[in-house]
């Protein structure tokens, strides 16, 4: 491997699986029962690829001991894509980087891509659309790669749409079942939403750094133009523009992430979106697109530190998110649709994480996202498994004690539970707890004020004083005055976040480990569909929820206790940025915050085995326990409903009109047209008489016509 | 020759002669009438058309000589009168004799003109072959009496109009002939005049025709042959058909 | 004797010729009548030709005369094949018995009732039958009028 580039083993990241893609394509039918092999491979080696780069950051980055962490960044530029001369100069390279992050998510991906292909070997094995499905992951794999590698926001905007068609591609893999068509439908259009908000972003990102390159380039004369993220930009201090410009810009990407990663208000696709095959689930819907939100805002968070308030209402959405997607979990009886909504409320903790705007707070935020893409991957694997045994069942209340019938799905499933609940020394215990803590920062900014390093010592509330550049703060600047709390950054608010966060953390082991004891524990039983084979899923099935289930273990504990992932995300240009270094604090693990999420986990699964441990049935209890609640949760707060009358019934009332309008005048019009002829027609069509000597008393007439026109013209 | 007489400008002189002949011919073609009326259309129709034939003479121009000149006035007479009559007789035996005698007209307009071997092959060929066949045929298929078609005419007026109208205009042109029109025609012609009655006429015409006329000459006669195979081909396969036909029936 | 005149005098004849030809080839209906009036339009033709051969002293009026009276020929030959096909089929030799090209909405021609012919029928020589009657199909004979 020493003789390859890093450059070149980026660009085969992505490259291999696009390959994969188009030799499943092109030979998949000729590959028959083996089409799997060229998307298994091409990740395989794309994997390989991505750990290559991933050991050789690391190297670069060091151990992290040396103070503040230098930015790390490699920029491979393919070729121009579109090239404008002029007094504004405007060009797009297709140019892909190499940081700490990209690194983390190419790994993520690739490796969560791999066990998902290996997977679908078995769970899709006998699908007629077995090539397809291959084709389709390998292409999202593909687009994923390069979404989080490419280093301008249009390349990003063009791989965010790629990856969103894969998703609906997937999510309609049956699109001959009218519900999958549908819920395709739906992922697609609330999509859309989002797809605006960066198309918006991208363009006011233009029209304010008159550029959209991440990196900085260097133009023919040799002059450094400065990149958004660029380390131009980062070093200087009044570098970003914040005010409502800049505001408009966070607020509008943070839009994006919220339809990409299923975040209140555009989160009502992804519960729908699990009609796809549970494999696309486990990769697309749970494990990697839709981290893309949070790699966005944390790629841009050098924009964000700018504008606090777009911040804070990122955390604001991020816990709100979670706290309604808990709840709604909690009364859901399929067992995918628990997962989906369980997925909308981590992705919220992450959002809810990186709205805090401290490194902490990012790197807690990636670091739950690894750990989530492991852990959750598994769960969705592993309800995979469950329906693959039981003959396409997923309602809870139809199976039972199947730990009995499928030993290996039951003990990684079990693993997995206790990772997303939160139960030390699984993996979702540690990145939960980094979240808590980031949020407990900024809730009580007293109480950590010991934990800053020496560059900050100034006190927490400067660094916000550092990023500000718009004149209001700027006068501000320097000063050690406390903020006013009528802002909504103010401690109170992430003081509610925090609690709300806790609460989410039980409700998160509630609805977990009620999956978990509605499956697995009881009286065996197993739904008619399933036959009388039902039985434990291949081997080809289990090995990847093995895998998954000892990185869901010890990942967590592995990567907190040497603190190895944050310092190596540090090293990220965007977390460089001199806002974001100022909140740094030394790595420490909180006893209080621990035994408060170990707290609320352990009451939460508490009560889910009161509900629903033994014999125990579900439903009549919840109900009675819950009263008017239980509607309002399992209705999913009315939420569609309410999109249904805002929305959707204008939109209709409105196409209703141009329907007619479009039936009416246009059709009329082009009916007119084609009524001329028909009009000429009645009147000719006496003339076809089939009589020979009319015809000829025609021409002669028309002859006639001719040589008294001639005689005219030539009259005197 | 009447011009002087009738003081008539030309061009009323021949819209009357047009008008006239268009209702004469409106007149006289059948119209499915019968008894009286049909009699009085005739006898009307009649006077209008020797109305119009009196128009015609009187603009036609004057020729050297009396005895030429009523040698061509009878025998373009004859040659008109019987053509009208072949068109507008309901017996299609009466149409095919008033024909033939048309052609004798003809004959005797291309006697005047010179053309001596035209004149007498017109009468052999058409009196003499065409006209026959057509009798022949007339007698295989004529109903007895008059069927309901030869009783009725097809848009007898618009058709009797635009043969006036047609005729109408080429007598127009014609009479605006003048020798200034045709001078440069004339230089190329032959300098010697064919004149009528000549007596090398016949050997002159057919070496004419087979010298610089050879090759046209022998695909005229292809073409006789091959539509004397055709039409014995098509009548052999139509009664083939028709046989096939009544078995199916 | 002047030659224009002649010309103008004989031009004047084959236009009356041939306009009476057109005259009845459109208005009468019965077919062999139709083909005489196309021989009389050539017969115009033909005049008018030989008119104008006259008039220049030369031969090609007269030679394309000759070719006129061929293609008669062969022309009367090949129409008279149809006219007795047609006749055959139809038992009429009415040129309006052929107009199934017709639009199809539209009706066929319907002649009006026409008034009884106080003509007298026509008694042409019929031949007396020899040797054994052919066999005659009763359908065929309903479907023409007379024989």
């Amino acid at each position: 491997m020493q003789d390859i580039s890093p450059a070149t083993l980026l660009v085969l990241v992505p490259l291999l699986p696009l390959v994969g893609a188009i030799v499943t394509v092109a030979f998949g039918r000729l590959l028959g029962s083996r089409a799997h092999l060229p998307a298994v491979i091409s990740i395989a080696a794309a994997l390989g690829c991505a750990v290559v780069l991933l050991a050789g950051t690391a190297r670069l980055v060091g151990d992290g001991h040396g103070g503040p962490a230098r930015p790390v960044e490699m920029i491979t530029t393919l070729w121009q894509w579109a090239t404008v001369e002029g007094s504004q100069p405007f060009s797009i390279p297709v140019a892909l980087r190499l940081d700490p992050l990209t690194a983390t998510m190419l790994t993520i991906i690739t490796s969560v891509g791999l066990l998902v292909a290996i997977y679908s070997i078995g769970y899709m094995h006998d699908d007629p659309g077995y090539p397809r499905f291959f084709a389709l992951v390998a292409t999202f794999v593909f687009s994923m790669a390069m979404l989080v590698a490419a280093s301008n926001f249009l390349l990003v905007y063009v791989f965010w749409e790629a990856v969103g068609a894969c998703s609906y591609l997937l999510i309609g893999f049956w699109f001959r079942k009218p519900e999958a068509a549908k819920a395709a439908k739906k992922a697609f259009l609330v999509n859309r939403v989002g797809d605006f908000g960066l198309a918006v972003a991208t363009f006011l990102l233009w029209m304010t750094y008159g550029t959209l390159n991440f990196h900085d380039t260097l133009s023919a004369d040799g002059v450094i133009m400065p990149g958004i993220l660029g380390q131009t930009r980062l070093a200087d201090a009044a570098g970003y523009v914040g005010g409502i410009v800049g505001t408009a810009i966070c607020l509008l990407l943070l839009l994006a992430a919220c339809g990409k990663s299923a975040q209140l208000p555009l989160h009502v696709w992804l519960p729908d979106a699990m009609e796809g095959p549970t494999p696309a689930s486990s990769l697309i819907h749970a494990a990697t697109m839709v981290t893309a939100g949070i790699y966005l805002i944390a790629r841009s968070c050098p924009l964000f530190m700018a504008c606090p308030d777009a911040l804070t209402t990122v955390s604001i959405v991020g816990a709100t998110t979670a706290l309604v997607a808990g709840l709604i979990g909690t009364v859901q009886n399929d067992l995918k649709r628990v997962l989906a909504y369980s997925t909308i409320s981590q992705l919220g903790y992450m959002f809810a994480s990186l709205g805090t705007g401290t490194l902490l707070g990012f790197t807690a935020a990636i670091f739950h996202l690894l750990t989530h893409a492991f852990f959750k991957a598994l769960l969705f694997m592993g309800a995979g498994s469950v329906m693959h045994s039981m003959g396409g069942v997923i309602d809870m209340r139809r199976f039972g004690g199947l730990r009995r019938v499928m030993p290996i799905t039951a003990a990684t499933f079990l693993v997995g539970g206790l990772a997303l609940a939160g139960v030390a020394p699984f993996a979702g215990f540690f990145s939960k707890d980094e979240i808590l803590a980031s949020l407990h920062s900024r809730g009580w900014p007293d109480a950590h004020h010991e934990d800053h390093h020496a560059a900050a010592q100034k006190g927490y509330a400067t660094h916000f004083h550092l990023a500000a550049s718009s004149p209001e703060n700027a006068a501000v600047q320097g000063e050690n005055e406390p903020r006013p709390l009528s802002r909504i950054d103010s401690p109170a608010t992430f003081r509610t976040l925090f609690w709300m966060s806790l609460f989410t953390a039980g409700l998160t082991a509630f609805y977990t480990f009620r999956a978990v004891f509605m499956t697995f524990t009881g009286p065996t039983r197993v739904p008619e569909e399933a036959g009388h084979h039902a039985h434990e899923s291949p081997p080809v099935m289990t090995a990847p929820l093995i895998i998954l289930a000892i990185a869901s273990a010890v990942s967590g504990w592995l990567l907190f206790s040497t603190h190895a992932l944050a310092n190596f995300l540090a090293a990220t240009p965007s977390f460089t940025a001199p806002a974001v270094v100022a909140t740094a604090v030394k790595p420490a693990f909180h006893w209080d915050l621990a035994l408060q999420g170990t707290l609320a986990a352990a009451i939460g699964i508490a009560l889910a085995a009161y509900g629903h441990l033994g014999r125990r049935s579900d439903g009549p209890q919840m109900e009675r326990f819950l009263g008017p609640l239980q509607t309002l949760f399992a209705r999913k707060f009315f939420l569609d409903e309410i999109y249904t009358a805002l929305v959707v019934r204008p939109l209709e009332a409105v196409a209703f009109i141009f329907a007619l309008f479009d039936r009416r005048v246009i059709d009329g019009l082009v009916d007119l047209v084609a009524g001329i002829p028909f009009a000429v027609a009645a009147v000719v069509r006496q003339f076809q008489s089939g009589l020979l000597q009319r015809y000829a008393l025609a021409g002669v007439v028309g002859v006639l016509a001719i040589v008294v026109a001639l005689a005219w013209q030539l009259r005197g | 020759m009447l011009a002087a007489i009738v003081p008539l400008s030309p061009g009323v002189l021949l819209a009357a002669a047009v008008t006239a002949s268009a209702a004469s011919l409106w007149l006289l073609l059948p119209r499915g009438q019968s008894g009286r009326r049909e009699r009085t259309a005739r006898w009307l129709g009649a006077g209008l058309g020797v109305a119009a034939l009196a128009a015609f003479i009187i603009t036609g121009r004057r020729l050297g000589g009396l005895g030429e000149e009523s040698v061509f006035l009878i025998v373009s007479l004859v040659a008109v009168v019987s053509a009208a009559a072949t068109v507008v007789s309901r017996s299609p035996v009466y149409a095919a004799i008033w024909f033939a005698l048309s052609l004798a007209g003809v004959a005797g307009v291309l006697l005047v003109l010179g053309a001596q071997f035209l004149g007498v092959a017109t009468i052999v060929v058409y009196a003499g072959a065409i006209l026959v066949m057509f009798l022949f045929v007339l007698m295989l298929a004529q109903p007895s009496g008059l069927a309901p078609y030869d009783r009725v005419s097809n848009e007898p007026l618009l058709a009797a109009v635009a043969g006036a109208v047609l005729l109408g205009l080429l007598s127009l042109s014609i009479g605006r002939l003048s020798a200034g029109d045709t001078a440069v025609a004339a230089d190329v012609a032959p300098a010697v005049a064919v004149d009528a009655l000549q007596a090398d006429h016949v050997a002159r015409l057919g070496g004419e025709l087979f010298s610089r006329h050879l090759i046209a000459i022998e695909a005229a006669g292809v073409l006789l042959l091959i539509a004397l195979i055709g039409s014995i081909a098509i009548v052999a396969r139509g009664e083939e058909s028709r046989v096939q036909e009544r078995r199916a029936a | 004797m002047s030659s224009l005149p002649l010309l103008q005098n004989a031009l004047l004849v084959g236009a009356i010729l041939f306009s009476l030809g057109l005259v009845g080839i459109l208005a009468r209906r019965n077919l062999i009548v139709m083909f005489l009036a196309a021989e009389m339009m050539l017969q115009g033709i033909s005049v008018s030709l030989v008119a104008w051969s006259r008039y220049h002293g030369d031969w090609g009026g007269q030679i394309l005369v000759i070719f006129v009276l061929t293609v008669a020929a062969c022309e009367a030959a090949i129409a008279l094949v149809f006219v007795l096909g047609a006749f055959s089929r139809t038992g009429r030799l009415d040129a309006a018995a052929w107009q199934s090209l017709r639009e199809a909405t539209l009706g066929r021609v319907i002649d009006r009732e026409l008034p009884a012919s106080d003509t007298l029928p026509q008694k042409f020589p019929t031949l007396t039958p020899a040797g054994v009657l052919p066999e005659t199909d009763e359908d065929e004979l309903l479907q023409r009028e007379h024989v």
